[in-house]
């Protein structure tokens, strides 16, 4: 379950990893969601090495189908990730654009 | 030396009549009714299951099982997501080890059908890591990045998969208890839906329902009494990171690799003593993974190696993988299905595996994994 709390602890982490460059290790696109990312689906899913060497996942966003490959250079974003019902804390969290 | 003297499964499918506990009673009481032994025989029970907290609101199964079974004794749930069964199973051996003279009871069951898929996708979900869940990625998705890893760096496509599923169904079709007992083409798998890219609808295996039941023993007097018997040559559980991202590499399974090392190492034989095995396809890249992870096939060679088709039943191959129709087409009711792969494998060595049975099998080896591969259990068994 989405509490306010864990999303308030979240967001001290993911300020960090803003705003980093990267390229795509691997990727996927999602056809069948579970319940809080249904309205998105289709949607990419990609694991992403930055300069650093970290690793982080996300949603690529503003893309073209063209984009979806190993190798590509992409930007982490500051996104809304889910809500979990109409009247609940929005969760916001990182996501990646194509460059 | 532990046995393993009896085995029972329920069908496995979408069984709105049956509650998660009607399907535990059931098989409890197949189990015992096989090995003729009364409820005050059991010395301990260990329970697989993953999802009945999440989905139900019900936990403390081991007191409903006490209630079930109507004894006093010791009963323990493992879970380890889809490794569940084998994780309990793992235990139950642990415990035979510790007490002389046992009998203990091991049950896997799962209630999966009563809830949209989304929900049930949502549940499966926790067994991912944090990041894992917040970027979307669901359990198909993870191993679709493993797939997509693999058919990339090998230069395979997904018609190499598509034959991980044309052989469990077929083998799926020769048994009565498995979810899905029809055929299916190449074609039919690769005209199916995507679930998560590059994985398809029929490269997956089902949301299903149903519970198993092993019983294993150190008693001596009991092992000479039972027709069949078993002996379990190794159970070994090894662990790893809960996040793909965290291992070295995407498409192994380093815990399957450490994990048969260790088993076969204390089971004293090879690889190639192997005649039957089940191996967890919860995906179609997962048996192809598994198959080169666990050692019977060297990496990147099983693309190519599946093909051929030679773990089929009735191609004359000298290992035969998933005659129960694998997670694929027998269905996998997560907490019950490392129980249904040991099961099979007693079933192949005591000759009761029916119109599947592989012809003078001795050694049969079952890998169960849960989650992406946090967790792995390879247990090896004999006659």
């Amino acid at each position: 379950m989405i509490s306010p709390i864990k999303i308030w602890r979240r967001q001290k982490e993911i300020r960090k990893i803003l705003n980093k460059k990267g390229k795509i290790v691997v990727w996927t696109k999602i056809y069948t969601p579970g319940s809080d990312f249904k309205k998105y689906a289709p949607y990419p899913v990609v694991l992403v090495e930055l300069e650093n060497k970290e690793k982080i996942y996300g949603q690529l966003v503003d893309y073209e189908d063209s984009d979806l490959k190993t190798g590509k250079k992409v930007v982490s974003v500051l996104r809304k990730v889910r809500s979990s019902s109409e009247e609940g804390v929005i969760a916001y969290g990182v996501k990646f654009k194509p460059l | 030396m532990n046995h393993l003297i009896g085995y029972h499964t329920t069908q496995f499918g979408e069984l709105w009549d049956k509650s998660l506990f009607d399907l535990v009673e059931e098989t409890i009481s197949g189990v015992l009714k096989q090995t003729k032994l009364t409820n005050k025989q059991i010395d301990a029970v260990f329970f697989g299951n993953m999802l009945a907290g999440v989905l139900e609101n019900n936990l403390h199964s081991t007191s409903k099982i006490a209630e079930i079974l109507k004894v006093n004794i010791p009963i323990f749930r493992a879970e380890a997501a889809c490794a569940s069964g084998g994780a309990a199973f793992n235990l139950a051996k642990t415990y035979l080890e510790a007490n002389s003279n046992k009998n203990v009871l091991v049950v896997g069951a799962e209630k999966m059908t009563d809830y949209s898929p989304e929900q049930t996708i949502t549940a499966l979900s926790a067994a991912a890591s944090g990041e894992e869940q917040e970027a979307g990625l669901t359990f198909p998705g993870l191993y679709a990045l493993m797939a997509n890893f693999y058919l990339e760096k090998y230069h395979y496509t997904e018609e190499n998969l598509a034959y991980v599923s044309v052989k469990n169904h077929f083998h799926g079709s020769l048994n009565s208890k498995a979810h899905f007992r029809r055929q299916i083409t190449v074609k039919d798998v690769l005209s199916s839906p995507y679930v998560a890219f590059p994985l398809k609808v029929l490269d997956s295996s089902p949301i299903s329902d149903g519970a198993s039941a092993v019983i294993l023993t150190n008693n001596r007097d009991l092992i000479k009494k039972q027709k069949n018997s078993v002996t379990v040559l190794a159970s070994e559980v090894v662990t790893d990171t809960i996040s793909l991202k965290e291992r070295k590499q995407i498409d192994e399974i380093l815990a399957t690799k450490n994990v048969a090392d260790i088993a076969f190492k204390n089971a004293k034989i090879t690889r190639h003593d192997i005649d039957v095995a089940e191996v967890h396809d919860c995906f179609s890249i997962a048996e192809i993974l598994a198959m080169e992870d666990l050692g019977f096939w060297k990496k990147g060679t099983g693309g190519q190696k599946i093909k051929e088709m030679s773990t089929m039943y009735g191609n004359g191959g000298s290992l035969i993988v998933n005659t129960s129709g694998g997670l694929k087409a027998a269905g996998h009711p997560v907490g019950a299905t490392g129980i249904k792969q040991i099961g099979e494998i007693f079933l192949q060595l005591t000759g009761q595996a029916e119109k599947r049975q592989v012809r003078n099998a001795k050694y049969g080896l079952s890998h169960n994994v849960g989650g992406s591969g946090g967790t792995a259990v390879v247990t090896i068994l004999a006659v």
